[in-house]
């Protein structure tokens, strides 16, 4: 749970909605193509999640988010790029939305989906 | 392996292509601060352009010294290129493109034109592919609208002419961006990534024009372009008029004094900067409009001046405002509606009954099947009725209902008014069969009227018509003919059988005037004291009058 101090009172924002933002921002992200879940075992980490909360680890100290993302990507684009741009598109999002700062994103490359082969 | 006959003249061959890709990053290079400047989205750290770029030209390192003549092969060393080198967002989309272009060549020693349809048709889908949920508005869309105008062209000999073509499709691609995406409408700007792209595929057209690929031709902003619909509701006194300079500032430009000396002439003023050419916008009222150009002329050399009138731009707006349609939105599962209307006014009466689409069509405009389908296609559900409301366009209508996998049924509405009979029967929730027989028992409770002028000298029914002679229609037949349109609407409603009739509701067409229709309609008022009459703007061609006799 998040607390942000106001004159009006406390806002409280969950662990959830912050992992539903990033997970909406990532699957908006190019390249990535799914979330999977983070739990599993290696053998079915390629099972794509639709709970946030499944692919997305939240983590709140009191001052900053960190954020660790388990994505699938595309194959056949560059991991890096696709990884820094998801990583950045998370960051500014959750910042822009939930007015914490996001001190880090790591982006755990579960998977790829080879949808073509050429 | 793909074997298609193409004719060698319109054909590109790999050699060619590797010249051509030069020409793209060097024309994206000459307009990368363009692009760069378009940055907001989704972290504005400016650098589409450039990253752009660096993916072309990582693209272009692959084929730079290959003596490679099968387009097929160097496409993929393309693709392979790009995706090495791949920056930023933009470059891993542009990358994706490149491998389904390539794909689409697969190892054809030549393009031509259908091949380059398939090309981008592939580029299209490889980019969708890249990602889970779309977002419209970008690189994405404009890759799409590529693929698209591509597939549209039939007849078209010359490759460049082609990409002519492709190169439109991409600019107004990009400049309805905004539309689709509110963050740039906020922003003020098109999509960077899509306009990135546009200039790929217009250095591509440049090259093989031969035109120089250095000098940037367009401007930074575009200021026409990008306000379109964007906080034009109101114009602030003083605001009558925008002028935007490009200059080369003199030796002793000073930025501050220049801001400061422009506030006393007028206001919203910006100044950008790139390439050593500044570039000046501000409004001003009426009497100041000349006063930018005077002023900068002392501080540097004028290139380009540009002015544009916002009181005209707000008029034409408001009318075009005033002209959009608010169709019915359905939901899966929903019935949806789509018409065939020959006119405005009555595109938007069927709007406001609840059409969820409307085609512009009618007598001697028919809609194509394609036009038909394309109305119903996208929307989300797949329960459709179409009326056609004329008999010339039921066809057409029946083979969109052939060509789609939707359940669609085809309403025999003839003329405008059974259209309009029947709309009022639909019930958007309810079953498919149930309301289209409703519908279509709608059809017999109403009689239509039609006033048009004889284009020929005919005699039909029995009735003697001279070329230039109002004559009216009674339910698609020939019932009169008279000197004046006038007489020609007494006569029809004289010859219909009002017993179980209450009101005439006419529609009026574009080619007769607002005092004709108005003098007609008391001449009806007075001879018919008990029936309602009502008047709407129908905005129909051809015809001064639908009349709807129910």
């Amino acid at each position: 749970m998040k607390e942000n101090r106001n004159p009006m009172g406390n806002v409280y924002v969950t662990h959830r909605a912050i992992a539903t933002i990033a997970y909406q921002s990532a699957i908006e992200s190019y390249g990535v193509v799914g979330l999977a879940a983070k739990n599993f075992a290696e053998g079915i980490a390629h099972v794509l999640v639709k709970d946030p909360t499944l692919g997305v680890e939240v983590d709140f100290d009191g001052q900053k988010i960190e954020i660790d993302l388990y994505i699938v990507v595309e194959y056949g684009t560059r991991i890096k790029m696709v990884a820094e741009s998801v990583s950045s598109n998370v960051q500014y999002r959750v910042e822009k939305i939930v007015g914490i700062p996001v001190e880090r994103v790591n982006v755990h490359i579960r998977a790829l989906r080879i949808s073509d082969t050429d | 392996m793909i074997n298609t006959v193409y004719k060698d003249a319109l054909a590109i061959d790999g050699q060619t292509f590797k010249a051509m890709i030069a020409a793209a990053l060097t024309w994206l290079k000459t307009n990368q601060q363009i692009v760069n400047s378009l940055n907001v989205f989704p972290v504005p750290d400016g650098d589409t352009g450039t990253n752009m770029v660096l993916t072309m030209q990582a693209a272009y390192n692959e084929i730079q010294n290959s003596e490679e003549n099968n387009i097929g092969k160097i496409a993929h060393a393309v693709a392979q290129g790009a995706l090495m080198g791949a920056r930023g967002n933009s470059g891993v989309i542009l990358s994706q493109i490149w491998r389904g272009f390539a794909r689409g060549l697969d190892s054809l020693e030549k393009m031509d034109a259908a091949i380059l349809t398939k090309a981008l048709v592939e580029a299209k889908i490889t980019a969708y592919k890249g990602v889970v949920r779309p977002v419209e508005g970008t690189i994405l869309t404009v890759i799409k609208d590529i693929a698209t105008a591509s597939e549209n062209i039939k007849e078209q000999p010359e490759i460049d002419e082609i990409l002519e073509i492709l190169v439109r499709a991409a600019d107004v691609s990009v400049l309805h961006t905004p539309e689709l995406l509110p963050i740039l409408k906020q922003a003020g700007v098109v999509d960077s990534g899509g306009k990135g792209l546009f200039f790929i595929i217009e250095g591509f057209l440049k090259f093989l024009r031969g035109e120089s690929l250095d000098t940037s031709t367009a401007i930074m902003v575009q200021p026409l372009a990008l306000m379109e619909g964007n906080e034009m509701e109101n114009i602030e006194p003083g605001q009558d008029f925008e002028v935007v300079i490009d200059f080369r500032p003199s030796q002793t430009f000073n930025l501050e004094k220049f801001y400061a000396d422009l506030e006393e002439i007028g206001t919203s003023i910006q100044v950008g900067e790139g390439d050593g050419i500044y570039r000046m916008h501000i409004h001003v009222p009426t009497e100041n409009r000349y006063a930018p150009i005077d002023y900068t002329m002392t501080s540097g050399t004028i290139t380009k001046v540009y002015i544009e009138n916002l009181l005209d731009q707000m008029e034409n707006k408001v009318k075009e405002s005033n002209q959009t349609l608010s169709l019915a939105e359905v939901e899966p599962g929903q019935i949806a509606v789509v018409v065939v209307s020959p006119g405005k006014g009555l595109s938007k009466i069927f709007a406001s009954l609840g059409a969820a689409a409307v085609v512009e069509g009618g007598q001697t405009m028919n809609p194509s099947t394609e036009e038909i389908l394309h109305a119903f296609e996208d929307l989300p559900t797949d329960k459709i009725i179409i009326l056609p409301n004329n008999k010339n366009i039921f066809l057409a209508a029946t083979a969109a209902k052939e060509s789609t996998v939707k359940h669609v049924e085809v309403l025999p509405s003839n003329t405008v008014p059974q259209g309009l009979a029947a709309m009022l029967r639909l019930d958007p929730y309810s079953d498919l069969d149930d309301v289209f027989e409703d519908m279509k028992e709608a059809l017999t409770e109403v009689d239509t009227g039609e006033i048009t002028v004889a284009t020929r000298s005919v005699t039909i029914n029995e009735v003697d018509v001279k070329e230039g002679e109002a004559i009216a229609l009674l339910n698609s037949q020939l019932v009169c003919a008279a000197n004046s349109v006038n007489s020609a609407c007494l006569s029809l409603l004289d010859k219909v059988d009002l017993s179980e009739k209450e009101r005439f509701t006419f529609f009026y067409g574009v080619n007769i005037s607002k005092d004709d229709v108005n003098t007609i309609i008391e001449s009806v008022r007075e001879k018919y004291p008990d029936m309602e009459v009502e008047l709407h703007e129908g905005g129909q061609p051809h015809y001064q009058f639908i009349i709807s006799i129910e």
